[in-house]
Order: C-alpha cells, then sequence, then structure tokens
C-alpha cells in the first residue's frame, strides 16, 4: 500500500498555447508509513503538479497512480470515491489564504473532518489535538482566521489537514514565508508527528539546509522529470546538485570553503552547525 | 472551461485583426443596426451570406464560431419553441392532439432515456438533440391509446414557423459578428477603442477614461480570478469538500468555503493593484499618454464603405418593399 506512480505525465492544456508537459515518465513509490520525504527542484519543475497527483487532485494524462489500492488514471472511474482518498492522503497548499473562510479557527479546522463524517463532538476534539500539535494554545480556537498573523494563518491551515488525520502527509512549502525560527518549529513539529505516528510525510521545500538535516529522503525534479530518488548523504556528495540546479546546504558550503581558503582538510558533509563546529575542532586539535 | 469562445480573444494576423478597433465597434454597430432592419427570411439569408464572406476574409474558421455558440444553443432553442407555440397568425400549417396517457409517457422516457445514451457515444450532439424534440413530438401525438390524462391541441400557425426561423437566423447573425469582433480584438484594444469613441461624452460628464480602465482591468482579472477559483476548489477538495456531489445543506457549505477566500483574494488582490499603480505614480483624473495609438489605415477606410454599403442597402430594401 502507499502511492505508487507508473509512467505518469500530466499536460497541462489551454487554449492558446501549446501543451506542455509539467511532468514527464514519472515513476515513484512511497510507502504508507514510515517515509520522510524532501521533494525539490527549481521553479516550474513540476513539484506542486506531481503533490496534487498523490491525492487525485489532478489525474495524470497518462500513465496511472495508484493510491491505497485505487487506481487513477486519465479517465474519472465511478467505482472509485476520489474523496476517500482525500482522507488518506492529506494536502496542504502553498498559501493559506486559499483555504480559511470561517468566523473562528476552531470552525476552520472542524470542516476537514466534518466532510469526512466526524460528528461535530468528535470533530471539536480533532480540532483542540490539531492546533495543539502546530503549537498553537487553546487561546486561539476562537479568534478569527484572518486576523492573524502569515505564520499563524499558516499552522491554522496545516492544522486543518492534521485534523482529518490522514495516513500521508503532503505539504507544498509549508516553510515558506515564515522567520528562520518559524522554521525550525515547523521542521521539528513534523519530523515530531513523523517520529510519534510513523505517519509518511512529504514536504516540498527550497530549503538545502532543512533537507540535509530532517529527511530521509530525497526526490528531485528537474524540467519534469525525476532525476534523483536516494538519500540526502547521497544527493549532496553526488554532482547531480548541479546538473538540477540546486544549491548546498550552508554548512557543507562553509565548510568547503574553509577547506579552500585555509586549505584543511575537513569532512564537509555535516548536517548542523553544532555539528560543523566539532569537526573543525576535531582538525584543528590534530594540527 | 475552455471552449467558452464568445468574448474570448484569439491571437491570429488575418485582415479583422489589423483593423482599427474603432472601425470594428461602429461597423458591427451599424451591422447589427441592419440586422433588426430586415424584414424577410430572404433578405435574413442573404445577410447571412454576407457573415459567411466576412468570416472568410477574416479567415475565420466557421467551426470556431460554431463552437462559440454552443453557450446559447439553449437559448435558440427556446426562442425557437416559445415563438413555435406562442404564435397564432398566419394560415393554420397543422393541428395535432397531443396525448398524454400511460402508454406515450413510458415510451417518451424510453426516447429521453435512449438520447442520454446515444449523447455518451454520438458526436453529432446539436442533432441528436433536434432528434430527441421530433420524436417527443410524434410520440406524443401518434399514441393515443385512452384514456388520456392530459391532451391539448397543438396548433402550429405558419406566421409562428416563420417567426421562429427569423428569430433564430438574426440571434445567429448577431452572435456571429460579435465573435468576430471579440475573437479578433484584444481586450485591452477594445476597451481603448470605446474610450476614444465615447470621449465625447465627457461634456455630460461621463469619463470615458475612468469607465475603459475600469474594464480593462475587470478584463484583466477574470482569468486571474478562474485560476484562483480553482486553486481554492483544490484547497477544499483536500479537505474533503467535494464540489460535485453532497446533499444541498453541505453543498451550501463548500460553496461558502469557495467564495469568502475568493471575495478575500479578489480585495488582497485589488489593494495590492492600487499600491502597484499609485508606485508607479497613477492618478486618476490625470491625463495620460499612451503605448499603442490607434490610427486609421487604408483597410479601415475599406470597411467603411462596405459598412455603409450594407447600411444604405438595407435602408433602400426598407423603404422600397
Ligand atoms: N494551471 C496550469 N496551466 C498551465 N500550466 C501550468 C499550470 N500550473 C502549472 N503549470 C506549468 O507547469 C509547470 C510546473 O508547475 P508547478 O506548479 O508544478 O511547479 P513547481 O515545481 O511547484 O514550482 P514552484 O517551485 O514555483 O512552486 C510550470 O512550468 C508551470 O508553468
Ligand atoms: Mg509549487
Amino acid at each position: 500500500m502507499g502511492i505508487r506512480f507508473r509512467n505518469v505525465s500530466h499536460e497541462y492544456s489551454s487554449y492558446t498555447k501549446k501543451t506542455y508537459k509539467a511532468i514527464q515518465d514519472i515513476n515513484l513509490s512511497i510507502e504508507g508509513t514510515n517515509e520522510f520525504i524532501a521533494l525539490v527542484g527549481h521553479t516550474g519543475s513540476g513539484k506542486s503538479t506531481l503533490a496534487k497527483h498523490m491525492n487525485a487532485l489532478m489525474f495524470p494524462t497518462d500513465g496511472s497512480v495508484e493510491i491505497f489500492g485505487s487506481e487513477v488514471t486519465k479517465k474519472r472511474n465511478k467505482k472509485i470515491k476520489y474523496n476517500d482518498l482525500r482522507r488518506q492522503v492529506g494536502l496542504v497548499f502553498q498559501f493559506p489564504e486559499y483555504q480559511l473562510f470561517e468566523e473562528t479557527v476552531e470552525k476552520d479546522i472542524m470542516f476537514g473532518p466534518l466532510n469526512f463524517k466526524v460528528d461535530s463532538e468528535k470533530a471539536k476534539t480533532l480540532a483542540r489535538e490539531a492546533l495543539s500539535l502546530v503549537g498553537l494554545d487553546d487561546s486561539y480556537l476562537n479568534r478569527n482566521p484572518f486576523n492573524l498573523s502569515g505564520g499563524e494563518k499558516k499552522r491554522v491551515s496545516i492544522a486543518g489537514i492534521l485534523a482529518i488525520d490522514p495516513k500521508v502527509l503532503v505539504l507544498d512549502e509549508p516553510t515558506s514565508g515564515l522567520d528562520p525560527y518559524g522554521r525550525q518549529v515547523l521542521m521539528n513539529l513534523f519530523s515530531d508527528i513523523h517520529k510519534k505516528t510513523n505517519k509518511s510525510i512529504i514536504i516540498i521545500t527550497h530549503d538545502m539546509d532543512l533537507v540535509y538535516r530532517y529527511f530521509k529522503r530525497v526526490i528531485v525534479l528537474k524540467d519534469g522529470e525525476l532525476t534523483f530518488d536516494g538519500t540526502p548523504d547521497k544527493l549532496f556528495q553526488s554532482d547531480i546538485i548541479e546538473q538540477n540546479h540546486l544549491d548546498l546546504p550552508n554548512t557543507v558550503k562553509a565548510l568547503k570553503q574553509l577547506n579552500e581558503k585555509l586549505n584543511l582538510n575537513l569532512d564537509v558533509y555535516q548536517k548542523t552547525p553544532e555539528a560543523a563546529a566539532k569537526e573543525v575542532r576535531r582538525v584543528m586539535k590534530h594540527e | 472551461m475552455n471552449s467558452i469562445i464568445i468574448g474570448q480573444y484569439i491571437p491570429g494576423n488575418g485582415f479583422f485583426y489589423k483593423l482599427d478597433p474603432r472601425t470594428k465597434i461602429i461597423a458591427i454597430f451599424f451591422l447589427m443596426i441592419s440586422v433588426f432592419m430586415l424584414q424577410t427570411i430572404v433578405q435574413l439569408l442573404i445577410a447571412i451570406g454576407i457573415a459567411v464572406v466576412i468570416l472568410l476574409i477574416g479567415r475565420i474558421s466557421l467551426f470556431k464560431v460554431v463552437r462559440g455558440l454552443k453557450p446559447i444553443f439553449i437559448l435558440l432553442v427556446f426562442t425557437f419553441i416559445f415563438q413555435i407555440a406562442l404564435n397564432t397568425e398566419g394560415t393554420v400549417l397543422s393541428t395535432a392532439t397531443m396525448h398524454f396517457n400511460l402508454y406515450s409517457i413510458i415510451s417518451a422516457v424510453l426516447i429521453f432515456v435512449l438520447w442520454r445514451i446515444l449523447l455518451r457515444f454520438g458526436k453529432f450532439k446539436i442533432l441528436l438533440f433536434l432528434a430527441f424534440a421530433f420524436a417527443l413530438y410524434f410520440n406524443f401525438r401518434y399514441i393515443t391509446f385512452q384514456p388520456d390524462f392530459y391532451f391539448f391541441q397543438l396548433t402550429i400557425y405558419e406566421k409562428g414557423v416563420e417567426m421562429s426561423v427569423f428569430v433564430v437566423l438574426r440571434l445567429l447573425i448577431i452572435i456571429t459578428l460579435t465573435t468576430v469582433l471579440t475573437l479578433t480584438t484584444k481586450p485591452t484594444d477594445l476597451t481603448q477603442g470605446l474610450e476614444r469613441l465615447m470621449h465625447p461624452l465627457k461634456k455630460i460628464g461621463f469619463n470615458s477614461e475612468d469607465f475603459a480602465l475600469i474594464i480593462s482591468i475587470s478584463l484583466r482579472y477574470i482569468p486571474t480570478i478562474f485560476d484562483e477559483a480553482q486553486k481554492i476548489m483544490a484547497a477544499q477538495a483536500s479537505r474533503g469538500a467535494d464540489f460535485s456531489e453532497g446533499k444541498l445543506k453541505d453543498k451550501l457549505k463548500q460553496i461558502i468555503s469557495l467564495l469568502v477566500p475568493m471575495f478575500i483574494i479578489a480585495f488582497m488582490r485589488s489593494e495590492e493593484l492600487a499600491d502597484a499603480m499609485e508606485s508607479r505614480n497613477f492618478v486618476p483624473g490625470e491625463k495620460r499618454t499612451r503605448i499603442n495609438i490607434l490610427r486609421f489605415s487604408i483597410i479601415d477606410i475599406y470597411t467603411g464603405l462596405f459598412t455603409l454599403a450594407c447600411f444604405a442597402g438595407t435602408i433602400l430594401v426598407k423603404v422600397m418593399l
């Protein structure tokens, strides 16, 4: 079980322009549990398009996506309850403005569970739990979602999906637009959720520091094609980085500079500033 | 959504693309008046011939225009039916009793089902619809087993048929003409043309520049708003809002979940736009220069002459006959 892409392509068509393949011939397998995946690639590489295929918001124009046993193809299949697939795979969009609409945060978070026929008492509890999961306390429950700061809105929108309790969680750039501290907090949160519940989590991001530090697996897209699927260690040690217009994590970049400028022999592949400092100390001691 | 062609510009470079938008607007205006002055079907058929010639000159495919007619097909059908059923002038063409009894209703249902099934395979949906309408007519007319639950006399008058053909033809021509205009004129050019044409109205307090600005901004944002609506629907669908199924009460909630973000985003966009315009020194009411200045050329004169000829011709016909 889980999500399986088989030769999936998606072609956007529009009236005037020629058709344009946003993703091409993707083969990919994502387990239903225990995955912590970063989806990276340059702007316009097809990440969001790929993500929308994971909960059947989009149908492939070619190939098929198997989502927890249901085969999603080009044609709408009457036997498949697409709504149910969205309960299994929750997708959080980049901009919270696209989903917040209720008068209170509590009601807004309850919208998802209620749509999936959870009774309203249970939905209330779920809303409260989801809100505390994203690090907001109960005082937010009765606030108007439109009066929140950007970061708070983002958290509420994430809580809105968490309350549905999907098996797999897909987040489209959840950390963009947040301050550095908020980014850390949110990443720690996803990491915690993953560790506690073993849910598979897929996160689209441009932040290589986060990718290196937190994730078990990285998928790289370039111009709609899947060019890498493996561990962050393998990614950053290979030359795939430059070919795909990606950046190295800051720690690696800094250590590489040190090696060059000071002629040191540091092991540059350190995930955190602390680890980097330790490595520098180790080498300095030797000298 | 992509099939909506009315009011949609398609880039190209035929004859009508080179024409000044002012010429096009004026020409269409006068041609429409001409169409309304026509009085017989023969005259209308000639007008249709001219319309087809216009399409050929502009190398606009007939197919595209016909596809553009799809959204208003229902309107045409209703006009047709009302004219036939309600017009009681002229000689009687046919009169028949429509029988509603158990058998005719059952077979009508069967015809309906057959129509829906054929619709799935068929490409000629319009023809299929006409066949369906005729089948229903003969069904109620000839299945006469008693007892009838209900029956009525359907009398078709000569004038009714004539008028219904007349009205539909007239609508067809008018829509074709406007489609030529909107298909070949960029929305911005269209508003600029309108603005120039309505400029004299400034004397009576109508500011055509503001008006043109409002129109062009609205036009500019229609695709954006469609786009946003789709994104919002996707975001809400991820939270289980199923816009295609569900009970009425759930539906209402789902529509609200679409509308509220739409409004909020629209307000955000408009504020951003206002800021962007102000920071580029836009002052309402001030005089502005243009990037593209409209200029008449020789083809505008030809078009003007052609329009004049059509218009004069129609007046002549009206006066003479
Ligand atoms: N609705 C659409 N219609 C036509 N083309 C589209 C549409 N949405 C996306 N595209 C095109 O498909 C390509 C992939 O878009 P996508 O949004 O998946 O990129 P992305 O990797 O998520 O980029 P970003 O990092 O900027 O979010 C882009 O080139 C984009 O122009
Ligand atoms: Mg994206």
